[in-house]
């Protein structure tokens, strides 16, 4: 397939020219019918700013909220794995109370709405376990270059809290999500493997770890991939607890100017760059894993 | 000493004692209740957190990211009086008051209207300053209007933004009207635009300044608010000597006219529309 030459037919000319027109169309009537006045002359210092007084360039109000993202989808997604991990081997394992937890875990988790578990989490439960850690005065306390470095883990010092709070409750919520998709890539693993490892003499755990996993992790990426660009995608609920990341930062935004379309189509492309070379380059690992696989 | 006077001097002895008891015990209660105020938390703190949506010209982000509007002015002078700093929490409208009463911050400093339903939540100062609600109409959809009675019919839809005091306004001085309501103020304007709301009803000075950005599309039906609705700062239940703080604040910073000031600052005048856009 990728050898092949492209070659432009007329019926792809035809079809490409239909959708262009269709596009144009659709963008006259959107300008034409919603009354509406665009105007992306201030758009670009939302982005990148120039700071007069210390004469550099600065993160815009939107860039700013998309570093939130990030942080908060890499800390949230890498919370998630391990309790994904924990949670699908809980799930496939033979004690009954440990495929009781895990089942708990995932069924309370998948069958409540997330925004409502962001919200219960965050006033109620998010306070006692952050209170309970003692993470409000200890962030203070801290030597100025731990701060610093925690700053730059975790946002601003005094949004520590409610950003934890946040990660957690965005790890436990996609954490059930990976709990399934563990418990598939080991259930995947043919029974046969399972007996062959344990004629081999090794415990238990040790089938898991040199025999099981290693195939059930590359049977697994896909599935992980595609729930890590949800995590950044899903990231934006927080905005209701009044998380500053890019969702939210978006609509105060719109609050404050009442730029509505500019605003939201910008924060659609800065989402797309998130995620879009997330896609490629889990597209060219698998690429690469089966050339691998079919080398073999 | 006969029995009845050592019965006597026992006795005033023990309502002597007793009554120390209960006074140095009340005297205690005082002092705990002083210590717990969120007053006493900010001062040792050194930190005034406030809590607020934004909302223009309440309070708002400007080009650079930094806060400003009139509340903003309000929260800085009352933590620089107060001699702590100030940190800003910004907090969606729908989630204000339960964030209050959470501790996420110290006081709401937000333009909260004083409505009875809040105000058995939360505890409400005195106002510092008032605000009023008016209609501005699509000129296409809703032509030729000039009083709220025009607006009072079931044909006409009227867009407000969600848990405000619009809302409730909308439906006091237009029940026959549809309401449509949204959670952000930008999503109202847009339908107002469209054609498919007739009017919107909000605080001033909203209405205002959209009637000044689109004349030909929208007007001001009438030139004065139609309500007047008292503006306080929020804090949670319980707290008499915060309270009081601010009270009292608000006496002072009235009679200097310094919230006068602002006020028109932010209200009548055009010079901070070039921080923000």
């Amino acid at each position: 397939m990728r050898n092949r030459k492209l070659r432009v037919t007329p019926l792809d000319a035809a079809v490409l020219l239909l959708l262009t027109g269709a596009a144009l169309a659709f963008g006259y009537r959107v300008a034409g019918d919603l009354n509406y006045r665009w105007d992306w002359s201030s758009m670009p210092h939302y982005l990148l700013r120039w700071d007069a007084k210390e004469q550099t360039w600065r993160a815009g109000l939107l860039l700013q909220g998309l570093f939130v993202t990030l942080r908060l989808s890499v800390l949230s997604g890498l919370l998630a794995t391990l309790f994904g991990m924990v949670m699908g081997l809980f799930r496939t394992s033979r004690s009954p109370l440990r495929q009781m937890i895990g089942g708990a875990y995932v069924g309370l988790v998948r069958n409540t709405p997330p925004l409502v578990l962001v919200f219960v989490f965050y006033y109620f439960l998010g306070d006692q376990i952050m209170a309970a850690l003692g993470v409000n005065d200890l962030v203070y306390t801290l030597p100025k270059h731990v701060q610093s470095a925690l700053e730059f883990a975790l946002g601003p010092v005094e949004q520590i809290p409610a950003f934890l709070s946040a990660v957690l409750t965005l790890a436990l919520f996609e954490g059930a999500y990976i709990t399934e998709i563990v418990r598939a890539g080991v259930e995947s693993v043919e029974k046969g493997q399972w007996e062959a490892s344990a004629a081999l003499g090794f415990s238990r755990w040790g089938r898991l770890r040199h025999v099981i996993l290693p195939q059930a992790l590359v049977r697994m990426i896909p599935a992980l991939a595609g729930q890590f660009i949800s995590t950044i995608k899903d990231s934006a609920i927080v905005s209701i607890i009044s998380i500053q990341e890019l969702t939210f930062a978006g609509q105060e935004l719109m609050a404050a100017t009442y730029r509505t379309f500019e605003i939201w189509t910008l924060v659609l492309a800065l989402y797309f760059a998130m995620t879009f070379p997330l896609s490629l380059g889990v597209r060219a690992l698998e690429g690469r894993m089966n050339k691998f696989r079919n080398g073999l | 000493m006969t029995l009845w006077q050592t019965t006597r001097m026992g006795l005033t002895a023990l309502i002597v004692i007793l009554g120390l008891a209960s006074a140095v015990w009340a005297g205690d209660a005082r002092q705990e209740l002083a210590k717990t105020s969120t007053l006493e938390q900010v001062m040792q703190r050194g930190v005034l957190k406030v809590g607020f949506s934004t909302f223009v010209p309440w309070a708002m982000k400007d080009k650079n990211g930094d806060f400003v509007g009139f509340e903003i002015d309000v929260a800085r002078r009352l933590a620089d009086d107060m001699g702590v700093k100030v940190q800003f929490v910004p907090t969606k409208w729908d989630g204000i008051i339960p964030a209050l009463l959470s501790g996420k911050f110290d006081i709401i400093i937000g333009g909260m209207g004083i409505t009875p339903s809040r105000n058995l939540k939360v505890n409400f100062s005195s106002p510092y300053e008032f605000t009023g609600m008016s209609v501005v109409a699509s000129r296409q959809a809703a032509p030729g209007k000039s009083s709220l009675a025009d607006f009072n019919s079931p044909d006409v839809t009227v867009a407000v933004r969600l848990g405000t005091t619009a809302e409730k306004a909308a439906k006091n001085f237009l029940p026959k009207a549809q309401l449509r309501q949204f959670s952000d103020e930008a999503a109202s304007i847009q339908e107002l635009l469209n054609g498919k709301a007739q009017c919107l009803v909000a605080s001033n000075p909203l209405p205002r300044n959209l009637a000044a950005k689109y004349p030909d599309q929208l007007y001001l039906p009438m030139q004065e608010d139609f309500t007047r609705e008292p503006i306080g700062f929020a804090v949670r239940k319980g707290d008499p000597d915060f309270l009081n703080y601010l009270n009292n604040w608000i006496r002072v910073a009235n009679a200097e006219g310094w919230l006068d000031a602002r006020f028109t600052y932010w209200f009548n005048g055009e010079e901070w529309k070039s921080l923000v856009e």
